[in-house]
């Protein structure tokens, strides 16, 4: 496909690309924007280790074409943490042990992420079906749940308190 | 002795760089320049290759090289033990996941059109895909060498006598699956030839050191000028110890004078990559009226697929643990490691225990019930004791952890009051049971391989120290326990460690990350190489402080003697004063049996891990699924380093086991895998995973670093037979083949009349 500019939003930031608009989002991440935090693991949205925002919303970014995100606001693993603090959720994976071999993690705190925009105090029940689509060989799931039950507590304690 | 660091819940060093994207594995590597490398694929799981044209390939603009077979400059073979497997074949293609010819191009697109675009001339031959035709004459050779890799027959005792007094005997078959690594990073990576004629291979690997043997044999190069780098990893579970793509970079690399990447999609990562072997087992148990094992008569026919890789290591290790965590004084065993045109099969975390182990854990549930004996008294009396002789007539003796370990699940609130749990089902079509495993796990590479333990330790400026171990880290955390080994001996705070691995330029070679091994073998080598640092931060504190080095404490970062200390930043200053460097290198060599069982190569391991599980499942009777709802596990991995990395293996293998229990395996038709991706692969996800309580159980290990031993495999096999003794205990379907899908749960409830 004939390529196009395309702007939007990254991690705060504007970008203008000059693109083929058919590349996937993962690809154009990765290789154009060096931001390889977003990994690819099977390419057909089934494991999630692409997942990305999308205004707010967790998508596999291996099913995204960069053309779609045109005028959106995407936020990737990079784009977590602000002026160097980490995001409650960064915080509690490392605290919690629920970082292994880390292939899974971006993946897994973005579709985290998306759910504590959504609903702040979730169940356990809500967690375990947030990150359904996250598929992780490592951890057993038992300390990535407990993580981002731990950042969901410490968020609603500072949202309290503020 | 009163411990600093062994045994704290230290978060991980490397946790901080995976959380927040910079971390950069090396698939996530990229160089200016760089091309993208192609590997074509087998079309037939086994044909002979008439030709092969690449003339239209290499004319395609933006294609850089197409290597055939003619291309390799040295040994076209690689694998572990024999290599057996051409780096491009040239006359025949065995197995789909076969390389035929290389491509680099300026994009993934030309290179993708370029493969295409080679004319390759195959002369399809019958194929043999199961291992006991593979076995019978007049079947397909896979090898002009016959397709029986190897033969291991074993005996110890008496067999047919002990039958003979027998009270009861139990005999099944068992088949198990399949089962693919699944790590999430597949494999990739980037090969770069410098302008000094250093050749770099970054690529996801558990043995790098190895890899540069197997690179240099295949391009003809001195192993100086290849180095590799596999840190950090994601994921291995055995399936990167064999050589995937290094070879093939290299190539690419000193071919096109380019930095190359390849990397894997998720399907040819299936078709092409190593996973656990099926086995076909046969097993006959015999024991006496009161429990006590007497006999035991195994057929083991293991599938390798089309290269041998560790199939005959990984038969003999299923050999060595083919009665369990159990002590049985008459054992023969019968072992087949065949060839076949199925996809590969190699090392995958359990390395042959897994399969053995679900056979005797459900043979023991059937002697248990026509004894009338509990399932864990039948147990706990034939647990295998430091002093015993193994199942091929091995001394035992290092201490073992089967009988504490079965007595703590034994005392699990879930066994206890197992009728109390299985009382209220979630439905009233549903059922629910208790089930109960154990198993051994051999720690290292048994009697005959080199089996060391390599690490340096650098003092730092400020006062910090660098541990290298070569065994790379593949997310198991072998890293925070060597950090935290190395605080312990120094004498300093563990965020004064820090620790590189898997960097063959970097790093002393320390042997393989698998086999359970490596923070047994480097953790030792950590304290050799800490206590030689020891001496010379006192010697040179001494002469500071004026007084006699051995009245030196060292503790905190600092050296201490009578009131007067000195920080380690003030002894490094003096230690590398005017460039100086300060290194020290500890090597530690695993112990081992005395002797080798008589036609076993490799056999016996001397230090083994143990592992328990106990859980609870609830059985659909309508549809046949099952739901794991409890899960008690109990790792014996001797001193626990690190409590939280212990969970987190010991969860992790649950889950992995669980998978291989319920729904995971690779479906092959005639060669052809059908299960390429994660749609019909099923591993579990995070809903249907259950609750894991974990309860070490530390049996000391002499010979382990402050009394650690391995732990990585035996957490993912005692799950798979504790599911399926569940499941009958749920239901009354005696699980003989893995993996205990729907169709077969549902089959055997309809056979013994429950629908």
């Amino acid at each position: 496909m004939e390529k196009q500019t395309i702007t939007f939003t990254l991690n705060g930031l504007p970008v203008e690309l000059v693109v083929d608009p058919g590349a996937r989002l993962v690809d154009v991440l990765r290789e154009e924007l060096d931001l390889t935090g977003t990994k690819e693991g099977c390419g057909q949205g089934e494991c999630g280790a692409c997942t990305v925002l999308v205004d707010g919303q967790a998508v596999n970014s291996c099913l995204v074409l960069v053309g779609q995100v045109q005028g959106r606001e995407v936020i990737t693993v990079e784009g977590l943490a602000k002026d160097g603090i980490l995001d409650p959720l960064q915080e509690a994976f490392i605290t919690e042990g629920a970082v292994q071999c880390g292939y899974c993690t971006p993946g897994m705190l973005l579709s985290a992420k998306a759910l504590l925009m959504k609903n702040p105090f979730p169940s356990e029940e809500e967690i375990k079906e947030a990150i359904a689509g996250n598929l992780c060989r490592c951890t057993g799931y038992v300390k990535i749940v407990k993580a981002i039950q731990t950042a969901a507590a410490r968020q609603g304690n500072c949202s309290t308190g503020s | 002795m009163t411990l600093k660091w062994i045994g704290k819940p230290v978060p991980r060093q490397d946790a901080g760089g995976k959380v927040t994207g910079a971390t950069r594995f090396m698939s996530d590597l990229s160089f200016p320049g760089m091309l993208w490398g192609r590997v074509l694929r087998s079309r037939y799981p086994h044909a002979l290759i008439k030709s092969i044209d690449t003339g239209e390939a290499a004319r395609l603009p933006g294609v850089v090289a197409v290597l055939t077979h003619h291309d390799v400059p040295g040994l076209n073979g690689y694998g572990i033990v024999v290599q057996d497997q051409p780096v491009l074949c040239s006359d025949k293609v065995r197995y789909m996941g076969d390389a035929v010819a290389l491509v680099a191009a300026e994009t993934k697109e030309i290179a993708a059109r370029a493969l295409e675009l080679i004319r390759v001339e195959y002369e399809e031959l019958p194929g043999v895909f199961d291992p006991e035709e593979a076995m019978q004459a007049g079947a397909p050779q896979v090898h002009a060498t016959g397709n029986i890799f190897r033969h291991t027959a074993v005996a110890h005792g008496d067999v047919e006598a002990a039958f003979a007094e027998a009270d009861v005997i139990v005999e099944n078959v068992y088949r198990t699956s399949r089962q693919m690594p699944a790590f999430l990073e597949t494999e990739g990576g980037v090969a770069l030839l410098d302008a000094g004629g250093l050749l770099t291979v970054w690529c996801g690997s558990q043995y790098p050191d190895r890899d540069v043997i197997q690179i240099a044999r295949a391009l003809g190069m001195a192993n100086e000028k290849i180095r590799v780098i596999a840190n950090p990893v994601g994921g291995g579970f055995g399936g990167k110890d064999e050589v995937t793509i290094q070879i093939h970079l290299a190539l690419l690399a000193m071919k096109t004078m380019r930095p190359v990447k390849i990397v894997l999609s998720r399907e040819e990562s299936v078709v092409t990559g190593w996973k656990k072997h099926p086995m076909v087992i046969r097993m006959k148990t015999g024991a006496r009226r009161d429990g006590s094992l007497v006999a035991h008569q195994v057929t083991i026919v293991s599938d390798t697929g089309a290269y041998a890789s560790l199939g005959g290591t990984i038969l003999n290790s299923a050999i060595e643990h083919c009665s369990g965590p159990y002590r049985v004084p008459n054992v023969q065993v019968d072992g087949y490691c065949v060839y076949t045109n199925n996809s590969v099969s190699g090392a995958m975390r359990g390395f042959g225990v897994n399969q053995v182990t679900f056979a005797m854990e459900t043979q023991m549930e059937i002697l248990a019930e026509k004894l009338a004996m509990d399932r864990l008294a039948i147990r706990l009396k034939n647990g295998l004791q430091q002093g015993d002789k193994g199942a091929l007539g091995n001394d035992l003796v290092t201490a073992m952890g089967p009988v504490p370990t079965l007595a703590a699940a034994g005392a699990t609130d879930l066994w206890r009051q197992r009728e109390v749990y299985k009382a209220n089902p979630s439905r009233p079509w549903k059922r629910r049971g208790v089930g109960l495993a154990a198993a051994i796990k051999g720690c290292g590479l048994g009697f005959r391989l080199p089996d060391f333990g390599t690490a340096t330790i650098e003092l730092l400026p400020g006062g910090y120290f660098r541990v290298g171990v070569g065994c790379p880290e593949i997310g198991q955390g072998n890293s925070i326990a060597y950090a935290q080994m190395a605080a312990e001996v120094l004498g300093c705070p563990v965020d004064q460690v820090e620790v590189v691995t898997g960097d063959t330029a970097a790093t002393p070679d320390s042997g393989t990350s698998t086999a359970s091994r490596s923070v047994y073998v480097a953790g030792n080598a950590i304290i050799i190489a800490g206590q030689r640092m020891r001496e010379r931060l006192r010697e040179v504190a001494a002469a500071e402080l004026n007084v006699p080095a051995g009245e030196i404490d060292l503790c905190e970062g600092l050296a201490a003697a009578g009131g007067k200390s000195i920080s380690y930043t003030q002894l490094a200053a003096r230690m590398l004063a005017g460039g100086k460097d300060c290194r020290e290198l500890g090597r530690f060599h695993s112990p081992k049996a005395d002797q080798e069982i008589a036609g076993a190569y490799g056999l016996p391991h001397l230090v083994f891990g143990t592992h328990a599980h106990v859980v609870l499942v609830e059985v659909d009777t309508l549809t046949g699924q099952v739901e794991v709802l409890e899960t008690v596990a109990l790792p014996d991995a001797g001193r626990v380093i690190n409590r939280q990395g212990l969970e987190g293996q010991s969860e992790g293998g649950t889950l992995m086991g669980m998978g291989y229990a319920l729904s995971e395996e690779v479906v092959l038709e005639k060669g052809v895998t059908k299960t390429l991706n994660f749609n019909n692969y099923i591993i579990p996800t995070a809903v249907d995973a259950p609750p894991v309580a974990t309860i070490p159980v530390e049996v000391m290990e002499q010979t382990g670093p402050f009394g650690a031993k391995g732990i990585g495999e035996a957490v993912c096999i005692s799950i798979t037979p504790a599911i399926t003794n569940a499941i009958y205990d749920a239901v009354g379907v005696r699980i003989t083949e893995l993996p205990a899908n729907l169709e077969r749960v549902l089959a055997g409830m309809q056979t013994c009349g429950i629908r």
